[in-house]
């Protein structure tokens, strides 16, 4: 079996480790580029958005690339996204690429242990858990890489760039325990603030919105980067190991953020938008962001919604919010003119208000 | 020697400049038509701007906004390079303090900027199309033979307004067509389109936003009365026009030229900048298949800017 999966940012190593803990060929498809949407844009229907887009572009290159077996996580209880993986069974099998699709649920770890997992690829549910456990601690690293580019482009861009690519590599080597010990070390050490002689960031904005596109940075047109390049430290809270916890029911700070939506939103509208918005009261509750971008794909419903509420709490607290929404279509020069005017207009309100409280 | 600061606004249609003094005051301005040639609109403003200038003044600051501002920096050696949301606000804010709500539209965007006390704290871009902006209106008034100076005060002389589908340029011509075979007059016609932009405008830019007294209303298809009754009817509310509402974001640029260079010299290339060859040329990296359009900028054979790569690898040469 050639097993494959599509891209996710900079966790895509950290999936491909599982599967190799398992003892399965992996082959990756190829970094996503606009060949990848395109090619996902052809087999989709217009209005779906942009994660499938995407998702079923990776795997269109990544068949080409050799792989047989494709796995695409599913799971009916958030929103469409659940239902993806029989349509784009149906694309691949239209566009005559002979591969299995095996959908990976997300909500019902019993199975994923104790049948599919051992089934797929003749492991003992043991196994299994190990090669998770060993996910976690890998999709850490990947987190706290992230916050440390973040942290670093912030206050001296061209250097966190030039530090970026051996540090990815770092990334991507380390597999067990003690390697990963040794390169989060290693990270620190590379993308140091502290003692450099840097100064403070001028703003740090908190990024919301929903998963893949927080993750997938083709698909969000890089934009922590874009705003590291004017100075501002991007925050989050949405990351894989976030994610992998919260499926395992062990993650506190989901039920924090729900509870903060609760005063917008009574009830769940679908997907994440309660944590959207729960993720955003408390990066400015907490005094953490002096801004909020809120990035979710064109169609999506449940951030739409999340949206609406943003807006409120927006006005209510007097924070400045920017909502984005992507697609194939979304022009770079448009995002990246907004980009600069919210930053400006954060900065001049912040600067406002530490006059005024003086 | 007085100290004057000057602000170039390159857009999509037009080329705007003004030449203001310390206490703000316009001291000369200039409107071009862009006609798909930024760098030979800029020349020409350079060259009208620095022959109508006091010899006794000297340039302490120069800022470029607009859809071009980094071309146009790059060319006058700006001092500042800024985004046309912050230069309108900016301008807005200076000259009209009790400003809350400035609503912009140009030759091919349209936008909503909310201030409170002078600062901008929110505003909106059309994204997904250019509906009701200044070049649909542009095609409209020359499609039905009207000079676009005089297609506002048709809308003014209106006797029943017409319903205008707005939502799509292609579709809301189509309906003008049709209501001109029915025998509609050409007035009531007009009426309806102004209607038709201004209510496309309060449900896409202007969405959820808290629009609020006082209102002003700039950016080219500010010149259009018909427009700017359209949007009293639609809000209720007075509509301001200013003074310069067709360089306000090249006002916006000067000012923020003149924030830029209190502290330092300014880098402004004088106005002979418009006698130097500039030119500007693309061409597609290969280095993967994102195949990004990498555009360069060139100062007599030498290159001097370049961007449109999502990497890096090209604007890091810089």
């Amino acid at each position: 079996m050639k097993a494959t999966f599509p891209n996710l940012g900079f966790d895509t190593p950290v999936i491909r480790g599982f599967f190799e803990d398992l003892g399965a060929e992996v082959v990756l498809p190829p970094p996503t580029s606009k060949r990848t949407i395109a090619m996902g844009v052809d087999h989709s229907p217009e209005l779906i958005c942009m994660p499938f887009k995407i998702t079923l572009g990776s795997l269109l290159e990544a068949l080409d690339a050799g792989a047989d077996t494709v796995f695409m996580a599913a799971g009916a209880r958030k929103c469409r996204f659940g239902y993806y993986h029989f349509l784009q069974k149906q694309a691949l099998a239209r566009t005559g690429r002979p591969c299995r699709l095996v959908p990976v649920s997300q909500y019902t770890p019993f199975d994923f242990f104790f049948r599919l997992m051992p089934s797929e690829f003749g492991v003992s549910p043991v196994r299994v858990m190990r090669a998770v456990g060993l996910m976690i601690v890998r999709s850490r690293m990947t987190e706290e890489f992230r916050r440390l580019v973040n942290r670093r482009r912030a206050v001296d861009f061209a250097g966190a760039e030039r530090a970026i690519g051996p540090a990815r590599e770092l990334v991507e080597r380390a597999r067990t325990l003690g390697e990963i010990r040794r390169a989060r070390q290693d990270l620190r050490r590379m993308l140091a603030v502290n003692g450099a002689g840097f100064g403070d960031p001028g703003l740090r904005i908190g990024l919301v919105g929903e998963i893949y596109m927080m993750l997938e940075q083709f698909a969000n047109q890089d934009i922590e980067k874009e705003l590291g390049r004017l100075g501002v430290e991007v925050l989050f809270v949405r990351s894989l190991h976030r994610h992998l916890l919260h499926l395992l029911h062990v993650d506190p700070s989901y039920r924090r953020s729900r509870r903060l939506a609760r005063r917008y939103l009574r009830s769940c509208p679908g997907g994440e938008a309660l944590r959207t918005v729960g993720e955003a009261i408390e990066f400015v509750e907490r005094g953490q962001a002096d801004g909020i971008v809120h990035i979710f794909p064109f169609t999506c419903m449940p951030e739409n919604i999340a949206f609406e509420a943003l807006q409120r709490f927006s006005e209510d607290s007097g924070t400045p919010l920017l909502s984005l929404s992507f697609d194939e279509h979304t022009s770079r020069t448009g995002l990246l003119t907004r980009l600069e005017a919210f930053v400006d207009l954060a900065a001049r309100r912040k600067r406002d208000r530490s006059l005024s409280r003086r | 020697m007085t100290e004057v600061y000057l602000g170039v606004d390159v857009g999509s249609i037009s080329t705007k400049g003004v030449v203001i003094d310390r206490a703000g005051n316009v001291l000369c301005r200039e409107y071009l038509r862009t006609q798909g040639s930024p760098i030979v609109s800029i020349r020409r403003l350079l060259r009208e701007l620095g022959g109508r200038l006091d010899g006794d003044c000297r340039v302490a600051g120069a800022g470029t906004t607009g859809s071009a501002r980094r071309l146009a920096g790059v060319m006058i050696r700006a001092d500042i390079v800024k985004n046309e949301i912050i230069a309108h606000a900016v301008a807005a804010g200076r000259y009209h303090p009790d400003c809350r709500t400035v609503l912009e539209i140009g030759g091919q965007d349209s936008k909503i900027i909310i201030l409170r006390d002078g600062i901008p704290v929110d505003f909106a871009m059309n994204n997904v199309c250019a509906a009701g902006t200044g070049s649909f209106l542009d095609h409209q008034a020359s499609r039905l033979d009207i000079p676009i100076e005089d297609f506002g005060a048709k809308a003014l002389s209106a006797k029943n307004r017409v319903n205008i589908a707005g939502r799509c340029t292609v579709f809301a011509e189509s309906d003008m067509v049709h209501k001109a075979q029915l025998g509609i007059s050409t007035e009531d016609i007009i009426a309806g389109l102004c209607d038709a932009i201004v209510r496309n405008y309060l449900n896409t830019v202007a969405k959820g936003k808290d629009i609020q007294d006082s209102v002003l209303f700039q950016g080219g298809v500010a010149a259009n009365v018909g427009v700017r009754d359209a949007f009293e009817r639609a809000l209720g509310r007075t509509v301001k026009v200013p003074e310069h509402f067709l360089v306000m974001g090249a006002i916006g640029a000067a000012i923020l030229a003149m924030e830029e260079s209190e502290e330092r010299e300014t880098t402004f290339a004088g106005f002979e900048t418009a006698d130097i060859g500039f030119e500007s040329r693309a061409f597609e990296c290969e280095g993967c298949p994102n195949r990004c359009e990498v555009i360069e900028t060139v100062r007599e054979g030498e290159v001097v800017d370049r961007y449109g790569d999502r990497c890096g690898k090209w604007s890091e040469l810089n």
